[in-house]
């Protein structure tokens, strides 16, 4: 026990100084000699930074590791097309409404039960019933039944055209489950371990900790834009979770992981010089965005809307903090990746302390209280903005919005920034108009028909509890329609910029940055690669040297 | 000399080298806190500059003339932060020094003074809250009530008291067997009037070096919750926060950890030199 004052401050001191040795030790990899040798199997050591509930669902945190044991119909090329998977071909009925998709012979679930056009026509009544509750948005709305023509031919029936289905059909969300699992096995079982046609199988899963996949040796049915045919090379992956950045990193440095996710922009560089393979992929869809209460609150105002998004300089914010890695975003509708982005939409509000003041003086802000805040009637201008703080939000995301904050106090706003841990945040806290007044996240999609999730009313025949700002205006939701259900991909693009538009010009949502989806690989590790729908990344065709 | 004279107020208490402090360390110590204490009362007498303005053009900048601490990513003067952060810490140490005191002195007089039944009761609660790690414990009940400034309080008050409740215990037990009580009942004391002029201020004398020691340690419980981002909503300068904060950051800008770090430590060995200089006097008194 430590008794004197002059034993603790050594004590202290031994500490800085020990502080100061580990974080001087920042080694890493250099790298193989040219000619390394190919080594076959092994296990790869990957620490992730999230855990979610179940390995199937409707989060891209569980896309990402669905991914390694389910497969899907299609997947999506470099280039942004849809190429075959388990579906070797597909087509569109002239008037869009049917679809008919050509499945694999020969392939088998990990249980043994065979893959089925009637197999498959289950699991898309299995995520319309719940089974997914991201699949279920994208189709609500569109799809009316599957049905088996034979073993291996499927008719998907829509009740409106949708040309992009098979380019949404890449995202993990629609992977696809063996239905005698569906069917037989406790809902928990397929939550923990479901069972797919994929690279891998979930061995074991030690909550809070890791998961093991185990190679699928009987694997046949790699996607074509595969790096190699045949089962995985490697044996296993041990996919840690580990939810600090600098950890993660300390990790990789010291070769005790072979791979991580979501690279911290403050370690790139370093990274990068230390000869670390890296990847960034930008996601399409909803960036990390802010989209304001239209129903409740001083944001029902448009106004007061615009004076906020002019108040801030964002881009310098996002440039500051994300050190040139992570991207800045105007646009509040879809981000930079997205097909049919509108720079217009972006570019429509930038830093104008004086525009933003005499907006406030047109909304009735007019007055100020003595910390610098505005008020009105005696009221503050108090907006809360609560986050889904480690979960939603990451530690560099949070540093914006606490830059978001104080950038808003100089036209007057008293922001509250409230962390929401993940448990809350997915049991639907700060969910409601009278909660909050400001929404912050991203929704990850391969289309701008992220826009119809987002943005589509919420009335209620027809509730959209994922129309954050409440906005029901039913102009927008028909251009979006309209753009949803458009064959020709140029003009799909002009409506879904046309939306995109309309959301800035109203200030509905403004965008903060783009959300990335980034790994760091030893170079020991060969031909990791994140996928085209949503960067995940693909360890099938990975394999080790030395 | 009469048997009342031989009653002594206080049981002698042995005197050891361990509670001796330096003057030079009560000196620093007291430095120190009067330091936080200026922080804690005028903060902005002693920040130079706006704990949350912010400077982007100035991100991550290693201590300097121009920022004694340095810089954190958003351009935030550091000195200033832990300054103004000062006032947030210290009252939720002071906050769940008070929580914890309370508690462990009502579950401590009652597991010494109430009844076999009721003692018994109360002696297998502190028994069960003392089997779980105080961090633990502290962590379960700001996940149940949420993170706030309200509940590092509550939880570290909470977290902390059955060592303190089974301290006082001791004591009362203590004092109420003590030859001197012994002594003040063969004189017919009432009972109420041997518990309010000897055993409790017998039982209670020495939380006043406790209380010192517990800030100090509360200090270091509150922070480690906002470490793990149970604290204080962002953008607080509260020290675990700004430890919390600092830590994405640590190998390129290692003195947002290292120095909010140093000021902990630094707050904590001044409480626990002033508290053992208490003790130690009042040990001296008692001779």
């Amino acid at each position: 026990m430590l008794r004197t004052p002059a034993k603790l401050l050594s004590v202290a001191t031994a500490g800085v100084l020990a502080t100061m040795a580990l974080t001087a030790c920042a080694g890493g990899a250099t790298g193989p000699a040219d000619g390394a040798k190919r080594v076959d199997g092994g296990t790869i050591e990957y620490a992730h930074q999230q855990e979610p509930a179940c390995v199937f669902g409707g989060w891209i945190e569980q896309a990402y590791l669905s991914y390694q044991v389910l497969d899907n119909l299609t997947s999506l090329d470099e280039d942004g097309t849809p190429v075959p998977w388990l579906a070797e071909e597909w087509s569109a009925s002239d008037d869009g409404l049917t679809w008919t998709f050509t499945l694999k012979e020969g392939v088998e679930f990990t249980d043994g039960s065979p893959l089925t056009a009637e197999a498959v026509a289950y699991n898309f009544d299995h995520w319309l019933g719940g089974g997914n509750s991201t699949a279920q948005v994208w189709l609500d709305g569109y799809y009316e039944s599957a049905e088996a023509v034979d073993d291996q031919t499927l008719v998907v029936n829509l009740s409106a055209p949708y040309p992009r289905l098979a380019d949404n059909l890449t995202q993990s969300y629609f992977a696809i489950q063996s239905q005698e699992a569906l069917e037989t096995r406790t809902a928990e079982e397929n939550c923990e371990a479901p069972i797919g046609t994929g690279a891998f199988v979930v061995e074991e899963w030690n909550r809070g900790e890791n998961i093991v996949l185990t190679r699928n040796d009987d694997y046949t049915s790699w996607p074509a834009n595969a790096k190699h045919e045949g089962p995985a090379n490697v044996e296993r992956i041990n996919w840690r979770f580990v939810a600090d950045g600098t950890t993660r990193t300390s990790a990789l440095r010291a070769d005790e992981v072979d791979a991580l996710y979501d690279v911290p922009a403050i370690e790139w560089e370093g990274l990068d010089t230390a000869g670390f393979d890296l990847a960034k992929y930008v996601t399409p869809g909803r960036p990390q965005q802010l989209s304001f209460d239209t129903v409740e609150g001083p944001f029902v105002d448009e106004n007061v809307r615009k004076a906020f998004a002019y108040s801030l300089d964002r881009e310098t914010l996002v440039e500051t903090i994300g050190k040139g890695v992570i991207p800045f975003e105007g646009n509040g509708g879809v981000s930079q990746s997205t097909p049919g982005y509108s720079q217009k939409a972006a570019d429509a509000y930038s830093y104008d302390i004086d525009k933003a003041n005499e907006l406030l003086d047109t909304a009735g802000w007019t007055e100020t209280d003595a910390d610098g805040y505005r008020t009105k009637d005696g009221e503050t201008l108090d907006v809360t903005l609560p986050y889904g703080a480690g979960s939603i939000i990451n530690a560099e995301g949070a540093s914006i919005l606490q830059g978001v904050q104080e950038q808003a106090k100089e036209a007057g706003f008293k922001v509250e920034l409230i962390p929401v841990p993940q448990s809350e945040f997915f049991a639907g806290a700060y969910s409601t108009p009278e909660e909050r007044d400001i929404s912050a996240g991203y929704w990850t999609a391969v289309t701008a028909g992220i826009l119809h999730i987002n943005w589509r009313q919420n009335l209620p025949d027809s509730p959209n509890y994922n129309n954050d700002a409440f906005y029901n205006d039913p102009v927008l939701e028909d251009l979006i329609l309209a753009a949803n259900s458009e064959a020709d991909l140029d003009a799909q693009n002009a409506l879904y910029a046309e939306a995109q538009e309309y959301i800035a010009d109203h200030a509905l949502s403004i965008g903060l940055y783009d959300r990335l989806s980034s790994l760091a690989v030893s170079p020991y590790l060969k031909d990791v690669w994140q996928e085209n729908a949503q960067g995940g990344p693909v360890f099938h065709d990975a394999y080790f040297v030395e | 000399m009469t048997l009342q004279q031989k009653v002594p107020v206080t049981p002698p208490a042995a005197r050891s080298r361990k509670n001796v402090v330096a003057p030079w360390g009560l000196g620093a110590a007291l430095a120190a806190l009067l330091f936080f204490v200026a922080a804690l009362v005028a903060p902005q007498v002693l920040a130079t500059h706006d704990p949350y303005a912010l400077d982007l053009a100035n991100a991550l900048q290693a201590p300097s003339l121009a920022h004694w601490f340095g810089t954190d990513e958003s351009g935030r003067d550091l000195y200033s932060r832990v300054v103004w952060g000062t006032r947030d810490s210290l009252l939720i140490g002071i906050g769940a020094t008070a929580v914890s005191l309370t508690i462990a002195l009502i579950l401590g007089a009652i597991a010494a003074l109430a009844g076999k039944y009721v003692a018994g009761t109360v002696n297998r609660v502190i028994e069960v809250l003392f089997a779980f790690p105080t961090l633990l414990l502290a962590l379960l009940l700001v996940t149940v009530i949420g993170p706030s400034a309200f509940s590092q309080v509550f939880a570290v008050g909470v977290g902390t008291s059955p060592g303190y409740a089974r301290m006082i215990r001791g004591q009362i037990l203590s004092a109420k067997n003590s030859g001197y009580v012994e002594a003040a009942t063969a004189l017919g004391h009432s009972r109420g009037r041997i518990l309010r002029h000897h055993v409790i201020p017998n039982a209670i004398r020495p939380l006043v070096a406790v209380i010192a020691l517990s800030v100090g340690q509360s200090i270091v419980w509150a922070s480690s919750l906002a470490f793990l981002g149970l604290g204080v909503a962002p953008p607080s300068p509260e020290w675990g926060a700004l430890l919390d904060a600092g830590r994405l950051y640590i190998t390129q800008a290692p003195w947002l950890t290292v120095i909010p770090g140093l000021v902990i430590v630094t707050l904590a060995i001044a409480a626990t030199t002033i508290g053992k200089h208490i003790q130690a006097s009042l040990e001296k008194g008692e001779k």
